[in-house]
């Protein structure tokens, strides 16, 4: 009856035909290979540069940095150190003030694309397809030599309105300036807002309990931007405007950046904001259209059918791609390099040029970049786990 | 009514003239009408200010560079190597363009779907930009040499998509082969026998090569990294991956940057390579990253039932990728492949911020000479090179939009 | 199916367990265990498959029954115990796998033929590539197990041409042509409409009849009737009960047999 032949082997296999074995072995060969040329490069690397006299350690981020950063007051004094972190500062200033701006152009014209007035959706499209296929370095460039050089130097600087200060060094716009009084009315809005969000909560209550609409919105901001106004007169303008005036060579108040910062910052913008605007009309396109009749059927108008079926699953379906979007924004960011506006790379640029040691200072920079992108990819799945529609 | 006698009726007639079509798409709301009227006078007034910029702009800088913006540097005497060079390329572009179709073809009548043929006249009609973009630029030349040579480009380019489109399967079997064969051919018609060396080659030309030759040598690396990423065995997985997040993490110029300064002292000492070769080995590092996720998508695609039936055969893993697996990975990855070729020749544009002589740096170069000094005319050459990349962008997304609509690859 | 030399099998004759098998066994399973992680699929199964044998399991869904064959042919590797194919025992041993699979054909659900070579090349893919024959003599095997299973003439279509019925039947003789010793059925007609139902099944049937070993996971009752010698119930990872068809359907002792017939009968 037996007929398990003497041939089968209930012992192991030999090594070599062994599944478990061979797994072993080809990641061990795949290691060592690996290992192997990365200790070569290594080594070639620390010759070289002993070779060379240059160090191999970090010490040069005491140096001092050798040349003068434009618009700041890093002289050539001080440390490499210091120097980078402005230039880290800088990047995010181009990533704080571009991000928002990119969000909004993008959405808009991503929404005007699918409009059905003909002219509205066809300059979209046109926007969409002009941008989309330019290199954003070119788009910075043009920005900056073709419209920023164009304006008056600092010297003549125009003022239009006289409330502008426009030259191709620098931008000013009027800014903000606490005055008396400051301290209470931030107090007041404070309570005012934990106030608003209170009626939120009352007006969502009494929605669910009776069916009336609970016009959330109109009551909260409402409640805002009267206490906002009201407050504002009570006080006595606890803020103020400030107007930027030339004296000399120096800018007195006002916000100021360098137009080179607006020629990156636009450029890039406009760049990235056509290819969110591509995502946000593909996530709605994407929206089977049986969601949209369904809503019709049930009578919901079409703010409704917007608000509770068409826009939480077009924004479930935008996100992933339109983080990976900010980052490029953030990597983009780098072709500061193309206009002299002193980010963190540009930074490393200089000192590069100055004699500090190359490998290490690319490397800090790739760091910097690559933290930025792990944890804006972070987000990204953390976001994409949260979001998936619950399936069997 | 009684059923005997009711006639069938023919449809009501809508009658439709431009009224009525400007009535619903132009002025159905008063909001509606607001839009129009604001952005229809901002449109016009952009129309009519591009218009006159164009036809009163002073294009001699762009007639003096001609030269200088296609091929940079090279020595003039020389210049029968780029057009034979450009020849032999658009017949390698005929030629994948006919295998692709013949592939388009395959696929339809594999999934039961028909298929209609594409004739070159339709190909033309519908990359207008790009035709009209070359005319232009033939328009600002002195000589009768390259219209002679884009002419015979583009027959050549006729003659192997037609051929190329009736050709057995064997012939797409290998069409890679052969479509290398001739990449190959076109870069030693510019180097062999007493040619120029790719350290002499500029200006858009130079930009072409190194995106041609960045997707050519990425392509095995990023193979690799994508078999790696989805490999069970976790040292290689984790390579792989550790790799392709590091690069895809950091901007292309910081691995640029490396490349001109670095590269050296990871070479042993007496190595020292030329601008371009450091250049192009950065940037294969960077697109065999990219490229990996390329691939990795079109394995995803793949169900896995066809792993498991290779598998019930008995079929070698090997086998199975080689066989099953990666014939139709691939084919998923070809809209996206397309999509990572022209964003590496927008990013050409880089290679002009580490020294290299490509079209970018010439614009530069020729505001710098003397006759054209600080005359402002960026606002020439600035938007003449905008144009030569946008034409080329749009262009070739047109046809990985047609191709993916033909593949059947499936609307994401 | 019955041989006659062994004597007629009459109704009164159970299997008491699924460790007895009509005649030589082939396929010995013994004490297999199976986990998905911290869930266990199988539960100390014992099973013996004689030559000729015609097995149908059947139970619910997330019973272990697919899982159970795909062990067979180790796509899924078992984490207990011992299952031995035609002398050769299923170990790490990866010459040990690949001779398995040979003598074992598989038919899925879901058919999995390969859509990018037409119906010849996916029938001989493996007789080449694995066994390697010529191409020949490969296409002349597959022209007869395409006849076998009645559709010769598509022998040049691709699978997307072809409705679920053919397609599957495709399948069939593309295990059919490796000659394997077992065939393996995954709910075969599972994907199919009703209408394509019946053309599979006469394939089947024919098969067994012709002495092919067969092991069978379906729902379709009236094929487990007529051409089975065994029918195995298995629930919850276990096998629960095992008789021939007329003693399972007529007389099943179990309690969980019984509520699942009366369910799907």
């Amino acid at each position: 009856m037996a007929t398990v032949a003497a041939a089968a082997s209930s012992a192991r296999p030999p090594w070599w035909r062994d599944l478990r074995v061979i797994r072993v072995v080809a990641q061990v060969v795949a290691a060592v290979v690996v290992g192997a040329a990365l200790y070569v490069l290594w080594f070639n690397l620390t010759n070289n540069l002993r070779a060379q006299g240059i160090r191999t350690d970090f010490e040069f981020l005491d140096q001092p940095i050798g040349v003068n950063i434009a618009g700041s007051d890093i002289g050539s004094g001080a440390s490499v150190r210091r120097a980078l972190l402005v230039g880290l500062k800088n990047t995010a200033a181009l990533g704080a003030v571009g991000l928002p701006i990119l969000t909004v152009v993008g959405v808009l014209i991503g929404i005007a694309r699918l409009s059905s007035n003909w002219i509205v959706s066809k300059l979209a499209a046109a926007y969409v397809e002009l941008f989309r296929n330019l290199p954003p370095l070119l788009i910075i460039v043009f920005a900056f030599r073709a419209v920023v050089l164009r304006l008056p130097p600092a010297r003549e600087a125009a003022t239009p309105f006289d409330a502008f200060i426009v030259s191709n060094l620098s931008i000013s716009v009027p800014g903000f300036r606490a005055q008396d009084g400051f301290e209470t009315f931030w107090l007041l809005m404070a309570v005012a807002l934990a106030v608003a969000v209170a009626v939120w909560v009352w007006r969502t209550r009494v929605f669910v309990s009776t069916g009336a609409p609970h016009r959330r919105v109109l009551w909260s901001v409402g409640l805002i931007l009267v206490v906002a106004v009201v407050g504002y007169l009570a006080i006595g303008r606890p803020i103020g405007v400030t107007l930027p005036t030339l004296e000399g060579r120096a800018i007195r108040g006002g916000f100021t950046g360098f137009s080179s910062f607006f020629a990156v910052m636009g450029g890039l913008a406009l760049y990235t904001a056509s290819h969110v605007a591509e995502i946000v009309r593909g996530s709605i396109q994407a929206i089977p259209r049986g969601q949209g009749e369904a809503a019709n059927a049930l009578a919901l108008s079409g703010f409704q059918r917007m608000r509770h079926v068409i826009l939480p699953q077009a924004t479930r379906i935008a996100i992933p791609p339109t983080i990976n979007q900010y980052l490029n924004y953030v990597k983009n960011t780098s072709l500061a390099i193309a206009v002299g506006f002193a980010d963190f790379v540009v930074i490393a640029f200089q000192a590069i040029g100055n004699g500090q040691p190359a490998p290490q200072l690319i490397l800090l920079v790739m760091a910097g970049y690559l933290f930025f992108s792990l944890i804006i990819s972070l987000v990204v799945n953390v976001l994409n786990r949260r979001l998936q529609l619950v399936t069997r | 009514m009684t059923a005997t006698t009711a006639q069938r009726r023919s449809a009501p007639v809508v009658v439709s003239s431009p009224i009525t079509w400007a009535r619903t798409h132009l002025f159905r709301t008063w909001w509606d009408s607001l839009l129009t009227i604001v952005f229809g006078a901002l449109a016009a007034w952009a129309m009519v200010a591009l218009v006159r910029f164009v036809a009163t702009a002073d294009l001699t800088i762009l007639r003096v560079n001609l030269a200088n913006f296609m091929v940079g540097r090279l020595p003039r005497d020389q210049m029968w190597r780029p057009a034979l060079s450009m020849v032999l390329v658009m017949a390698a572009i005929g030629f994948i363009g006919g295998v692709a179709s013949a592939s388009a073809r395959a696929a339809a009548t594999e999934a039961g779907l028909p298929f209609r043929v594409t004739r070159p006249v339709e190909i033309l009609r519908r990359q207008w930009p790009l035709l009209a973009t070359i005319a232009a630029v033939l328009a600002l030349t002195r000589s009768i040499g390259p219209t002679v040579a884009v002419v015979s480009g583009l027959a050549a380019a006729s003659v192997a998509y037609l051929l190329a489109r009736r050709s057995p399967p064997v012939v797409r079997k290998w069409a890679w082969l052969i479509a290398l064969t001739m990449f190959v051919a076109a870069y030693l018609a510019l180097t062999v026998a007493g040619g120029v060396g790719w350290n002499g080659w500029g200006g858009i030309h130079l930009n072409l090569f190194i995106t041609a030759a960045g997707i050519l040598l990425a392509f095995p690396i990023g193979l690799l990294l994508a078999l790696g990423r989805r490999s069970s065995l976790p040292a290689v997985r984790w390579l792989s991956v550790t790799y392709i997040e590091l690069i895809r993490g950091v901007p292309l110029i910081t691995l640029l940057l490396l490349g001109i300064f670095a590269i050296g002292y990871f070479l042993p000492a007496g190595l020292a390579p030329g601008a371009v070769a450091r250049v192009l080995t950065a940037i294969t590092l960077f697109e065999a990253a990219y490229i990996a996720e390329v691939v990795r998508g079109g394995l995803q695609a793949v169900p896995a039932g066809q792993r498991e039936a290779s598998q019930a055969l008995g079929m070698t893993p090997w086998k199975t990728m080689r066989r099953i697996i990666l014939p139709q990975a691939l084919r998923a990855t070809i809209p996206a492949m397309v999509g990572q070729f022209i964003s590496l020749y927008k990013d050409t544009t880089l290679v002009s911020l580490v020294g290299l002589f490509d079209v970018l740096t010439v614009s530069g170069a020729a505001n710098s000479q003397p006759d054209f000094l600080a005359q402002g005319f960026e606002v020439v050459t600035l938007p003449f090179v905008a144009l030569l990349f946008w034409v080329g962008s749009y262009s070739m997304s047109r046809e990985a939009r047609r191709l993916e609509r033909r593949l059947g690859v499936g609307e994401r | 199916m019955v041989s006659d030399e062994e004597g007629p099998v009459t109704e009164t004759t159970v299997f008491a367990d699924a460790t007895q098998a009509k005649g030589d066994a082939i396929i010995e399973v013994e004490g297999v265990d199976k986990y998905f992680g911290d869930f266990q699929a199988l539960h100390d199964i014992n099973m013996r498959i004689g030559r000729q044998e015609v097995v149908v399991v059947i139970g619910p869904s997330g019973s272990g029954k697919s899982t159970l064959i795909r062990c067979v042919n180790r796509l899924e590797k078992h984490d207990r115990g011992r299952i031995v194919v035609d002398g050769i025992e299923l170990s790490e041993d990866v010459r040990n796998i690949q001779e398995v699979r040979r003598e074992t054909g598989m038919v899925f659900q879901q058919f999995n033929l390969f859509p990018h070579l037409t119906v010849l090349e996916n029938v001989t893919l493996a007789p080449r590539e694995v066994r390697h024959m010529a191409k020949a003599d490969a296409e002349e095997i597959a022209m007869q197990m395409l006849t076998r299973v009645k559709i010769p003439e598509q022998a040049r279509k691709y699978p997307g041409q072809l409705s679920g019925g053919q397609q599957q039947r495709v399948a069939i003789a593309r295990a059919l042509a490796m000659q394997p010793k077992v065939m393996l059925f995954d709910e075969p007609t599972s994907a199919l409409d009703p209408e394509m139902i019946k053309e599979v099944l006469d394939v089947m049937v024919e098969l067994a009849e012709g002495g092919m070993t067969m092991i069978v996971v379906t729902h379709e009752m009236g094929f487990a009737r007529a051409v089975a010698d065994r029918v195995v119930f298995m629930a919850d990872g276990e096998i629960v009960e095992v008789g021939t068809p007329q003693h399972f359907f007529t007389e099943p002792r179990e309690d969980r047999t019984k509520i699942f017939l009366s369910q799907i009968l």
